[in-house]
Formats: structure tokens, sequence, C-alpha cells
């Protein structure tokens, strides 16, 4: 939302310098995104006259003398709409054309065009700077508002600084989306009077005798306007007027002026008076106002007199809308009706059916309030983001909307027809009862309460005392206080929250306790990156189908995101490995050859199921990603669970299908479980990534992990005797498996009372085709009892080769 | 016989001359025994002197400017990298678990209720549209701040409370919202958040407790200031900034928004089965990308989870 200084200061009196101003808004109001200062942009622009004008054969220039106030210039102009004797604004020599102020900041010189002399240019509003203005021609001033000489900047108060203010921060403050609550609030921060504007309370507007009090509204004597709604919750007041429209409400007029200025201000621009005051009474009050044609809407309904129903759209209905779109309503959409025929949907768009245009000769002129539930379901279905919606789902007051319709009237100079009122929910004033004790214990102050009484009425609430408690009634607009805490919120907010003294909690000495999966999280990043070399990796949680189906997963299990910002990222992720082998190939041209990335992160699909709360059941993964082969992977995983100091596990072959090559993946087992799959990913598999293997990769679910039993007392055998160490090669049939002749070996050197260590030195393999291999182990021992003697040495060693013989007929090299 | 064997030989000498101060009279040993320990002193300087400038001659003159020794081949040490997210993540939550707060993580897919409800957003509030939450066939929503995890941390350590404790939770993870994705918006990034509720907690301890935070973050004393907010889980909320720090290349002038916090509002306490009368409570959240983004100088907030390890390895 865009503010101008220039506007507060209409309400209130500002005596500190604009910096410290702007830093008290933003400590105690609002957050302000940025600030333009629109001065300098409008440097070396005048209100000339144009005193001569001809047009240039064969071209569509015009050669225009103007006058600037002291002497004549000659100006070329390509307006089609300059002309002799008219005021127009003109971009001097040396000076920045507005509109590229701060971008290329085109500086105008005097130049030749078609042969003639020009200085400068006569400017179009978007020259100007104005955005979203029409290129129509050049602007005409009114004499009424301005002499040739005039500085543009000061006839027009381009003197101004513009807050961008963000709007989030604002969301529980309807009054604040007008620039009289804006200011009421800046009156509040600076403990400056308010300079109330009058109309907000006007009736003076009507003629004597016009209105009577009917049913506590007032209406227009001899009312023929019927207003009836469907329920309060969806619509707590409706009010509208009728009004004769007078030739010039209906067209833009010929002349540029302050009020065009206030709207490209605030990021609007003149379309009609009629729309243009409706908009600036938004803008000033935050209550939106909508024109039907007075003709068409009883037209419409089919009847003498308009009779309005507020509704909500029943299924099935359809209505078009000004901007030609039809749309399908739904059960949740508040409609206006003209004798219950769709007319408008209320506060986001008019009825194409009764909307105002040239011939209009009667509107209806509605200031009404919705639901700001519905209207902010009606703007997300329909895709409706105006200005007027923006307010009505900030949840307007309908204490205001008679005021600003009073107001429009007056600022239209029309004649009311006829008036009509129905405020359904009624008055209802929220008050708030609250103790200084209360206050200050929240906000760790000591306020008085002269200081929150003082504070409080500044901003136009009311207090009483009832000896206990202050009884704060909230002003009518201030729809957002109900409970204490809104009232301590503006005490500690008016009053500054940078003026809150410091403390700290008292802490009661205990062990934080942190989420075990976050612990594991953090050992296994310093295993994997700081001892093992790999590289952490973060993916997005969301996938595509596609990715899914390269790697077999079923895109049917998982979570689909029904919003999302591209196919790319439909799926909530079942797994983190495809999203790291999708990784591998840019790196890979990026000129890394040899690595691993993983990755620690949640995975869910739907087979998983829910929680007991009803929500997924998440699982924390890590997921490791190598250029190597399965040896490579198992490696890894195997380092990785011993540095875990978790018990070494056992391996089985991998029989699932997946993305794994099932003759080089292997599954981590514990008690007959699967703990992980790891191993080479399918050749296949790969050519859809564009990438050649082997690559190999294992995820491994940290739950799992937390649950394997932990090496207790790794104890430190240190022998004090020496230890021999011995390399044994046998030559075995190509069946025979690794881990059989070491259990075998292993088991033997334990049966001996020994401290050993049993290494893998080799697997050879002449050729391909060979039928037997041959495996070389170290083994390293020492007795725990004395120094072996060669005998004992020779015996263990005996024994070792007679079983691996005896088992698998292996011959010793 | 070397200079230095010559200068052995001499102080070896020299303690037999030290013998004979048993032969002189007592007055005289003094001024005898301070003469030779002398003559000793300046011999040994003399030794180390000729030895030092012995192995000066013996050692080998290399290039200290290359990379490697002679004759050798170069070796890449290949170190890994922990993500600079996960860095600063894991930074966090050691002060947090160091003030003595408790750490939960987020589930990354939950429902309604802990992303609006229990946090006092009323159904179909304007306030839900301002956290552009992604949603599953399901209505299952990828939480779109840490917050979800307020209403289970009041619920589970309700208990502090009976016993007379306080609840500090601390909640470091990963949220979305759908947002374009360009150099400073992402539609996945991290967050902290805060929870704290006793009987006496007040708005002066929250911003006692987030300037500590801070100040053990950047490692210097900080000043803060705050600005109003406006969240439907407290009242009263506002945004905290922390004056630059100097590892920041602050000097004193410039103010960085860290995040949002705010007095729990009583329905959020209410909810979890906690009376509001008797307890109140502060809590906040903020960004960790941002931490680490203004830490390494980022302009570009897609890196973090691009995967590109010419990124990653600089960490």
């Amino acid at each position: 939302m865009k503010i101008s200084l220039n506007e507060i200061k209409k309400y209130v009196d500002i005596k500190i310098p604009t910096e410290e101003l702007l830093k008290l808004i933003g400590s105690r109001l609002v957050e302000i995104e940025g600030t333009q200062s629109l001065k300098e942009k409008y440097e070396g622009v005048k209100i000339v006259k144009v005193v001569e004008c001809e047009k240039i054969p064969e071209t569509h220039l015009s050669l225009c003398q103007v006058f600037d106030g002291e002497k004549n210039v000659q100006v070329v102009c390509g307006a089609p709409n300059v002309h002799t004797g008219m005021l127009a604004s003109w971009i001097m020599p040396g000076a920045i054309v507005p509109e590229t102020f701060g971008n290329e900041n085109f500086r105008l010189s005097v130049k030749k065009l078609r042969g003639f002399e020009s200085n400068g240019m006569l400017a179009a509003a978007d020259e100007l700077g104005f955005s979203g203005a029409d290129h129509d021609g050049i602007i005409e001033i009114d004499p009424k508002d301005a002499n040739p000489g005039d500085i543009f900047s000061d006839v027009f108060g381009m003197d101004d600084i513009i807050l961008d203010i963000e709007n989030k921060s604002l969301t529980h403050r309807p009054d604040c989306f007008g620039l009289i609550g804006f200011a009421r609030e800046v009156a509040g921060i600076l403990g400056e009077k308010f300079h109330e504007p009058e109309f907000l309370y006007h009736e003076e507007v009507f003629p004597e005798g016009f209105l009577i009090e009917k049913d506590g509204n007032l209406v227009a004597k001899d009312s023929k306007v019927s207003i009836k709604i469907e329920s309060a919750e969806i619509c707590p007041r409706y009010s509208c007027a009728v009004l004769e429209v007078k030739e010039d409400f209906l067209k833009k007029g010929k002349y540029f002026k302050k009020s065009d200025v206030f709207l490209y201000k605030a990021d609007m621009r003149p379309v009609s008076p009629i729309v243009d005051i409706t908009n600036i009474l938004m803008l000033e009050t935050g209550q939106p106002l909508h024109a039907f044609d007075y003709d068409k809407f009883i037209a419409v309904g089919g009847t003498e007199k308009p009779e309005v129903l507020v509704r909500l759209a029943k299924e099935g209905e359809k209505l078009q809308l000004i901007d030609e779109k039809t749309i399908d309503l739904s059960p949740n959409d508040i409609l206006i009706t003209s004798n219950n025929i769709p007319v408008a949907l209320a506060g986001a768009m008019g009825g194409k059916n009764t909307e105002v245009d040239v011939s209009t000769k009667k509107i209806i002129l509605e200031s009404a309030t919705f639901s700001l539930y519905n209207l902010r379901k009606t703007q997300m279905a329909h895709g409706i983001f105006s200005e007027a919606i923006t307010r009505f789902t900030k949840g307007q007051p309908a204490s205001e909307t008679f005021n600003v319709l009073a107001e429009a009237i007056k600022e239209l100079d029309a004649k009311p027809l006829d008036f009509a009122d129905n405020w359904m929910s009624g008055p209802k004033a929220n008050v708030v009862k609250i103790t200084t004790q209360e206050i200050n214990s929240l906000l760790g102050t000591s306020y008085t309460t002269t200081q929150i009484v003082k504070c409080l009425e500044n901003v136009s609430f009311s207090v009483e005392n009832d000896g206990e408690a202050m009884i704060i009634t909230a002003p009518a607009f201030r729809t957002d206080i109900h409970i204490k805490e809104d009232i301590i919120e503006e005490v500690g907010r008016l009053l500054g929250y940078d003026n809150i003294p410091l403390s700290l909690p008292t802490k009661h000495f205990k062990m934080p306790e942190i989420d075990p999966i976050i612990s594991l999280k953090s050992s296994l990043r310093t295993i994997l990156s700081d001892k093992m070399g790999a590289h952490e990796v973060l993916t997005y949680s969301f996938v595509s189908e596609d990715l899914q189906k390269k790697v077999n997963e079923n895109p049917e299990d998982s979570y689909k995101i029904v919003n999302s910002i591209s196919p790319e990222l439909q799926c909530f992720r079942q797994s983190i490995t495809p999203s790291l082998i999708d990784k591998i190939r840019e790196n890979l041209k990026a000129g890394f050859s040899d690595f691993s990335i993983y990755e620690l992160n949640q995975v869910t699909k739907k087979s998983l199921g829910l929680t007991e709360e009803g929500v997924p059941k998440m699982e924390t993964h890590l997921a490791l990603v190598k250029i190597g082969d399965y040896y490579s992977v198992k490696k890894s995983l195997e380092e990785m669970i011993d540095f875990l100091n978790i018990e070494p596990l056992s391996i089985s072959e991998n029989t699932e299908k997946s993305y794994f090559e099932s003759l080089h993946s292997a599954n981590l087992i514990y008690q007959n479980k699967i703990v992980a799959t790891f191993g080479e990913i399918q050749t296949r598999i790969l050519k859809k990534f564009k990438l050649e293997g082997p690559i190999s990769a294992f995820e491994i679910d940290l739950e799992k992990l937390l649950s394997l039993p932990k090496n207790i007392s790794k104890s430190f055998n240190l022998s004090k005797f020496p230890s021999v160490t011995r390399d044994l090669t046998f030559k075995t049939n190509e069946d025979i498996k690794f881990i059989d002749l070491e259990r075998d070996i292993e088991s033997i050197l334990a049966s001996k009372e020994l401290i050993f260590e049993l290494t893998p030195v080799s697997i050879y393999r002449p050729e391909k085709t060979s039928k037997t291999k041959n495996i070389s182990f170290r083994l390293t021992f020492s007795s725990k009892k004395k120094t072996l003697d060669s005998n004992e040495i020779s015996a263990i060693i005996e024994e070792v080769t007679k079983k691996l013989i005896d088992n698998y007929g292996v011959e010793v090299i | 016989m070397s200079k230095i064997e010559e200068l052995k030989q001499e102080l070896k000498n020299l303690g037999s001359e030290y013998a004979k101060i048993k032969t002189l009279p007592p007055e005289e040993r003094k001024a005898f025994g301070e003469k030779i320990n002398k003559k000793k002193q300046d011999i040994l300087a003399q030794i180390t002197k000729l030895e030092e400038e012995e192995e000066l001659e013996s050692v080998e003159k290399i290039d200290l400017t290359a990379p490697f020794a002679e004759n050798e081949t170069f070796k890449a040490k290949k170190y890994g990298t922990k993500h600079p997210l996960t860095q600063e993540l894991e930074k966090v939550i050691s002060i947090y678990s160091g003030l003595g707060f408790d750490i939960l993580e987020p589930f990354q897919l939950d429902d309604e209720f802990h992303m609006f409800e229990s946090l006092n957003f009323p159904a179909g509030h304007p306030a839900r549209d301002g956290y552009d939450t992604f949603r599953t066939a399901e209505g299952f929503i990828p939480p779109a701040h840490t917050s979800t995890m307020q209403h289970r941390a009041l619920k589970k350590y309700k208990k502090n409370l009976d016993e007379g404790k306080n609840i500090a939770v601390a909640i470091p993870g990963r949220v979305f919202r759908n947002e374009d994705v360009d150099a400073t918006h992402e539609h996945t990034f991290y967050q902290c958040e805060g929870v704290f509720v006793s009987k006496t907690a007040t708005m002066g301890e929250m911003l006692g407790v987030l300037k500590q935070f801070f100040e053990i973050y950047y490692g210097q004393s900080l000043n803060i200031k705050t600005q109003p907010g406006y969240f439907p889980f407290t009242e009263p909320s506002v945004e905290l900034l922390i004056e630059k720090p100097k590892s920041l290349g602050g000097k004193g002038d410039g103010w960085l928004e860290m995040l949002g916090c705010g007095m729990i509002h009583p329905n959020v306490l209410k909810c979890a089965g906690i009376d509001p009368e008797v307890y109140k409570g502060f809590a906040w959240g903020g960004g960790i990308d941002r931490l680490a983004m203004l830490k390494y100088q980022l302009n570009d907030i897609r890196y973090f989870e691009s995967g590109k390890l010419e990124f990653l390895k600089e960490f």
C-alpha cells in the first residue's frame, strides 16, 4: 500500500524531521518497505501556455511557441491534442524526463526535429512518471489551477514522500487501510492532536427533513428502496443512495487534476469523476463504494422500485461481470441481487447487466460491508485482487458506511433522490476491562495508569475507571479490539516496545532434551563430511512423477501437491536417492569426477499410513550416492556403521525390485530384518539420467539406525606380548563367499584366547573366465598370556588352513 | 680436532680447575667460583653458536613457496563438506540447547489444525493467505512455518509447568511456501522456532532472550529494536531487528530484520490445555537461510538447493 506523507500531514501536525517520523512509524505502527521522494523527479517541469501552434506539413508534429511566465520558447510537439491557448506541462532542456527518473535518467536537450529547433518537451501523463496513465496526448491543465510559469511540483503537490507499506502487518487493522485511519495512528504515536475530518460525522448533505429514522436507521422519508439481507454474518450493513447523474459524471474530464495525482500516488489512475470520487473516498476512509445503473437495476429485477437482496449464491448460478467474464458462482459467494436476480459479486466486482455507461441517467450508489471470510474465498476462487476487495477482506467497520456515502454525495455535488440503510448487525461497542498491573506484567514494564489512559485516548479510545480496573471502549472503527491482549498490544506499541526494559527468565537446571534424530543427523554429518570426505547436499522435497517413474517408484503412492509451482515439484518424495542421482550429471559436467553426495531429510508415502494425530508418518532418511561400484559404497556404509560404533551387521542378497542392480546390490541385515539396501544403480536407469556407471548408493531410515545395538564396551585389548603377522593366500572355487572364509578364520582365532586382527589383503582372479580366485588375508595375533613360540604359531596357522581346506576345498598358496 | 670438540675439552678442563676451589681460603672462594662459572657460560655459548652454524650448512635449501617437495607428485586431499544451511542450523541448535531449550523437529507434511487452527487462525481468516501454503489432494500441508510444532511442544512439555518449571523449546526445520523462485525467494527454506512459557514471562524477557541469542551467535554485544507485526498466534506481536554485527561489516548504523515474535495468544495456550490466566508465554520464528546468506554474503538463495558441488565445496 502506498501512503502519501502530504496526505497524512492534512490530519496531524508533524513537528519532527521526516527521518525521525519514519523511524517512529516503523517501530510503532508498521514496517515501511521503502520510501520514494518525488521532489527531485519533477525538477525542471513547469506549467506553460501554448501561445502559437502550427502543424508542420507532412508530419504529425506541431511547431509551438510556449510562454513559460517570462518568455516564449519554441517546442516541437507530436501530441494530437496540443492547441493554442492551452496550459501544458513543459520539461525544460537539461531536465530529466520524470518517467525515466531513477532508471536511465534521460535528460532533455535542445535539438532539431525535422529541421526545427525544439527546447525540451510538452509532456503526457506517462512521461511525467504517472504509471498506468494513458498516452493519448499531453496533459491539459485547468487555468483555475495554475498560471504559466508555475512550478509543476508546487501546483500538484509533488514535494512529497511516498511510503511503501508492508500490508501483511496491518491485516488486522482495517482502519489503517485508509489514509485517515493511518494518520490517526501517526497522531497517536507522536502524541499530537488528530484533526478528525468533519465529514465523518455530517448529515447536512441531505436536505432538511429528507431523512427520517426507521427501525433505528436513517432512511429517506418516502424511500422506495427496499434492502433485504439474508443474514448479518454475510452483510452487517448495506446503505445506498439513488442519485441523478450529471452530464460530466461518467466521462473523463479534459483537464489533468490534483485528484488525478492523488490517485496516481496511490498506484491507481483516473477513470471518470464518479469512479474517481469513490476511489478517492476509499483511499481516504478504507470504505469501498459501488455504483449501479438505476434503470438497468430495476429492469433486471422487473420491479418498479429497487429491491435489493443480499444473499449467498446458489450452486449452478452464473454471473457476467463488468470485465466480460462469466463466472460460476459458489455457495460461498455473496451476491447483490435485484429482486433476487444477481447484479454484482459483493465486494469484488459489479455485474455487466447493471454497469454504468455513458447513457446512465440515475445511479444506485452502494456503501456496504461484507463478511471478510466469504470475500476472501471469493477472492481466491475468482482471482479478483482489486483495491476494494483488499480492503473488504480486512473487515471494514459497519459504522462508517453512512458517512462515506454522504460524503460521496457531497463530492459529486449530486441531489439525492432516495436513500436507504439496513444495519443488520446493529452498532456494537467493544469493551475491555483490564488493570494497569495486567498490562505491566505482560509487557514487563511499569507504566502508570495516567500514561496508559493518555496514550489510549490519543487514538480515540475512551477510558473509565470503576475503582478496580479500567473499562476501555474501543472506537467503532477498531473492529480488532476484543480481549485484554489487544489493549496490552496498543499500549506496548504506542508507548514503544523499544522502551521495555530487558530481562532474562529464571532458568531451571535440567538437561535439555534433544530429539535423537537431530543428534544422529549431526553425528552423521561429522562422520560423512569430516571423516569420510562426502559432500552434504539439500534438494527439494517435491519431485516430478517423471523422476519417480525413472527409478521405478509408484507416483500413486506419493502425496501430491495440488497447487504445485510446476509438474517438476508435484509429488512429495518417497526417497532421497532419486533426487541425488538427478544431481550427478550436472556435477560431472562441472568437472567433478570422483565424489559422494548425501542428504539427510524427511520422506513419506501414502503406504506408510498416518500417525495417531492423523498426519502422514514421516521417515528421516540418509541417502548417499557416489561415483563407484558396489564395493565402494559397501565400504562407505560399513565405515559409517563402524564410526557410529554400531556392531558390524550381516549382508544378504537383494531380491526386491527397485532401482538397484540386483546382482550388484545387497541388504544390510539386523536380526533378519533389512536395515538398508545398497549397491549399484541399474545401468538401464542411469541411462535415463544420461549417466554411465558404476554409480552406487544407499538409503537408510534413521529410526532403524537408532535402533541398532551399540558396541557399548569397545575393549582396548592391548597385549603385553609381541604379536605375529602372517599372510595367507587361498585358491578357491569362484562360488566360495569371502564372508564364509573370513568367519571361519575368525572363529578359530577367537577360540584361542588371542588378541587378533584379520584384514583382507587382496582378491585376485587371473581372467574373467577363470573358475577360481585367490583370496589373501593378513592375520595379526598375539596371546593374552604369553609370548607365542614358533610351534604354537604354526599350529594356529595349520588349524586355520585345515579348516578351510576341509570346508571349502581351498588350496593354500 | 674440530673447534667444537676443542671447546668441549676446554669445558672438561674447567671442571678440574674448579676442583681447586676447596684449596682456597673461604673468602676467595666466591670470586673464584664466579670466575670459573663465567668462563663456563662463555664456552657453552660459543658451542651453541657453532652448532647452529653447522646445522645451517647441513640442511638442504628448499623453495618455501612450492606446494610440495621435489620429486613428489600432487595428491589432492579429499575433504567432505557440510551444507552451509545445516551448519547454521546446528549452530543455532547448540546455542538454544545451551540456554536450556529442548529441541524438536517438525514434520514436513502436516495438517490444517497444526498449521492454522491451533495457532488462532480462524477458518477462512485472511491472515492464512500470507503463508502461501502448498496443499496435497488429501488436504495435508507442507508446513509454511515451524510454528506447526508450537501446539505439540506446549502439550508435550506441559508437565514442566506442573513441576513448577518452564516450557522452553526450540524447533529447527524445513518449511515450504508457494512462491516463485528467484534470487531472493525460495519455495523451500529453513526456520527455527522458539517457545517459552512460565508463570511470569514478559515481553521484556522475550526481548532479553532473543538479544542474548544473537549476541552469542555473533559473538559480540548488540543493540536490538522492534517494529510492530501481526501474527494471529501472538499478541502483542513484533518484528525483531538487530544492529548489523561487526562480522557482517556493521559500523553501528544499519539494522537487520531477523525474526517475528510476540507474546503467545491466550487462545493458543488454551488450545494446548494451558490456563492463560496463570501462564504467559512468548514465541518466535526466524529464517536460517537469511543467517547463512548474510554470513557468506550470498546474493542468490537458489544455490542452497542446487546440489552444486562447485558451491558446496566452499563450506
